[in-house]
């Protein structure tokens, strides 16, 4: 080789080896992470405060009203086990049969217990739903966060856009409603992280909804080129000439071209609902709606992350029947969403990674309040509370794992942040950067 | 008898005091001073726009803007709870107006209008949607725009005004 030329390549490799890293999407110097476990994470929030006793440990009426012998699994979709032979209470209520006395069928023909991994006795680190969600979110262990603020610590779809270098739409929160702080979950307050990496968000019950209908159905579908084009180009110079302050975005950010991808998937969403042809469970409303809209977004985006929350089980604070019509239904509703995606989206089976746990539990004993089959209601804040589950179902997940028992606790809500930047491949920055709890460790680890 | 000489003579004396006072305390012709001042309508700089908008008052004053009447309170709470269930803000603002925009009641200016005196539609549009005059790089900015874009509408102005960051904020 000539001097000369070695002197070239000798130099454009220097200012290449100097440059490349800062050009990397997580803005770190060099690629320092771990290979990604799957393309993409379903994370159910099976949220509304989950008895122990009532789901995974499978007492029914045993473990909740004092009836001996009336024990068996609700959930079967999610974990092994017979159900309930006698006072079928928690099925649908076909007319003219008892209240809840027609279970739903089975709809996986392998239960998700057998599919993956299940951790039998977590903990949860929050008495309340809020406190609950913030910990599955975030992985953080700030326990003063306020109703009707945003987290304070970073939320996993921050994690994962900054360091996975995602795009909005790759990244998705899917809410039971905008009561309390749902709606904004979809991003935290940190300054190192916040808006700029926030999730697209839909409360579908709302936005799909009857008020969605009446203020966006009606909307205008503007030619791409001769319309949107020259209203994005004059709305970029407003915006330029006015800067929005730090701290002072109000939502997150699509870029012109997701934004229209996401007008048309609503208008789509609309037109589909009126031709009864949206991708609900057989068995829907309430949380198998929200999970059914979920299954829009990801028939449409293929996201890299999609959270998304249910609630329904809440009602067992005054109907414990209601609660475990809604746990069987809850249950139902993610065994379809697992099935639906290794059966009809091609881009996502075999390479998604479900995740799924509880944010509290509820507590031993009952509060007063008798339903209508005279079963009393339970509340959540006692020791019992902190007694949830946890399961994971895909791709390098050992199947036919049950890790932890009731004498021996394994893991605990906080570690799903980690355990989610593990499968993403990013669990190196999201440690490192110490927002998480300190004792939290990715699910795989707890293995 | 010595009462009655008394009263008379205060009574003069006091007539006599209050024509003095009167004559001395009359209001004078006024003198028109002018001193040079030329009117003008006060408006802000988007530099001291730093509140943000809430949700109610956003919708209050866009619908406000496009149909020029106010929203009834059922038809804002709605619109406030869809837009609470959409994480994008600026894209549930524009499907909004939109909607709005295919309303048979939404009241805007014709294109001809516009176009017999660019100047002062770039003028009233700030002044309606931003409470403030536009710079001069603002109105230079828009006016060769529109000049070299025939096809652009009052509607798409009024869109992308109603949609922009500096519109949520006062």
């Amino acid at each position: 080789m000539k001097r000369k030329e070695f002197l070239k390549k000798s130099f454009t490799l220097t200012a290449g080896g100097i440059v490349m890293p800062y050009i990397l999407p997580t803005g770190r110097l060099y690629a320092r992470t771990n290979a990604p476990l799957a393309d993409h994470v379903v994370y159910v929030l099976f949220a509304g405060g989950v008895r122990q006793q009532d789901s995974i440990l499978q007492q029914y009426l045993e473990g909740s009203q004092g009836l001996s012998g009336i024990g068996g699994n609700i959930m079967y979709n999610l974990f092994e086990g017979a159900p309930p032979t006698s006072k079928i209470a928690y099925g649908t209520s076909p007319s003219g049969q008892p209240n809840g006395s027609s279970p739903i069928p089975k709809i996986l023909s392998q239960s998700l217990q057998k599919q993956g991994t299940v951790f039998r006795e977590m903990r949860s680190v929050n008495g309340g739903h809020y406190g609950g969600l913030n910990s599955l979110i975030t992985g953080s262990a700030s326990t003063g966060q306020g109703l009707k603020v945003r987290p304070s610590m970073p939320t996993i779809f921050e994690y994962a856009r900054r360091h996975g270098g995602y795009k909005a739409t790759d990244v998705w929160f899917i809410g039971n409603g905008i009561g309390n702080s749902t709606p904004l979950l979809n991003s935290s307050l940190h300054p190192d992280y916040g808006l700029n990496y926030g999730a697209n968000f839909f409360a579908p019950n709302i936005t799909f909804g009857s008020e969605g209908y009446d203020v966006l159905a009606n909307a205008k579908i503007y030619h791409p080129q001769e319309e949107l084009e020259p209203i994005y180009k004059m709305k970029n110079f407003l915006d330029n000439t006015y800067r929005v302050r730090q701290g002072q975005m109000v939502g997150i950010k699509n870029t012109d071209d997701e934004k229209t991808r996401i007008k048309e998937f609503i208008r789509a969403t609309f037109q589909k609902k009126a031709a009864g042809q949206l991708s609900f469970p057989p068995v829907s409303g309430g949380d198998g709606a929200t999970i059914g809209y979920a299954i829009e977004v990801l028939k449409e985006f293929k996201p890299k992350v999609l959270v998304v929350n249910m609630s329904e089980v809440d009602v067992g604070h005054g109907s414990f029947t209601g609660s475990l019509q809604a746990l069987h239904r809850a249950d139902h509703a993610v065994g379809y969403l697992w099935q639906y995606i290794q059966s009809q989206i091609p881009e996502m089976s075999g390479k998604t990674i479900m995740l799924c746990a509880p944010e509290c539990g509820r507590n031993l004993n009952p509060n007063p309040i008798k339903d209508e089959n005279d079963w009393f209601g339970y509340d959540h804040g006692d020791s019992n509370t902190n007694r949830v589950w946890g399961m994971m179902a895909g791709p390098n997940v050992p199947s036919n794992l049950e890790v932890g028992s009731e004498s021996s606790p394994v893991g605990y809500v906080n570690d799903f942040s980690l355990t989610i930047a593990e499968i993403l491949g990013i669990k190196f920055d999201v440690q490192t950067n110490g927002y998480v709890d300190s004792y939290a460790r990715s699910l795989f680890e707890r293995i | 008898m010595n009462m009655q000489i008394f009263n008379s003579k205060h009574r003069f004396n006091a007539f006599v005091a209050i024509m003095v006072m009167s004559i001395l305390v009359s209001c004078k012709k006024e003198k028109a001073t002018s001193y040079g001042v030329t009117d003008q309508d006060v408006y802000g700089t988007n530099i001291d726009k730093n509140k943000k908008k809430s949700e109610t008052e956003y919708i209050a004053i866009l619908s406000t803007n496009l149909f020029q009447k106010p929203l009834s309170v059922n038809e804002l709470v709605k619109t406030q709870h869809v837009i609470q269930s959409v994480g994008d803000k600026a894209l549930v603002s524009e499907i909004i107006i939109s909607n709005y925009m295919n309303s048979p009641d939404v009241i805007l200016p014709s294109n001809a209008s516009m176009r017999a005196d660019l100047d002062k539609f770039i003028n009233d549009l700030y002044k309606r949607f931003y409470v403030r005059f536009p710079t001069e790089l603002e109105r230079a900015w828009f006016k060769n725009y529109l000049q070299a874009n025939p096809n652009v509408t009052p509607e798409l102005i009024y869109t992308s005004f109603s949609a922009s960051d500096e519109y949520l904020f006062y």
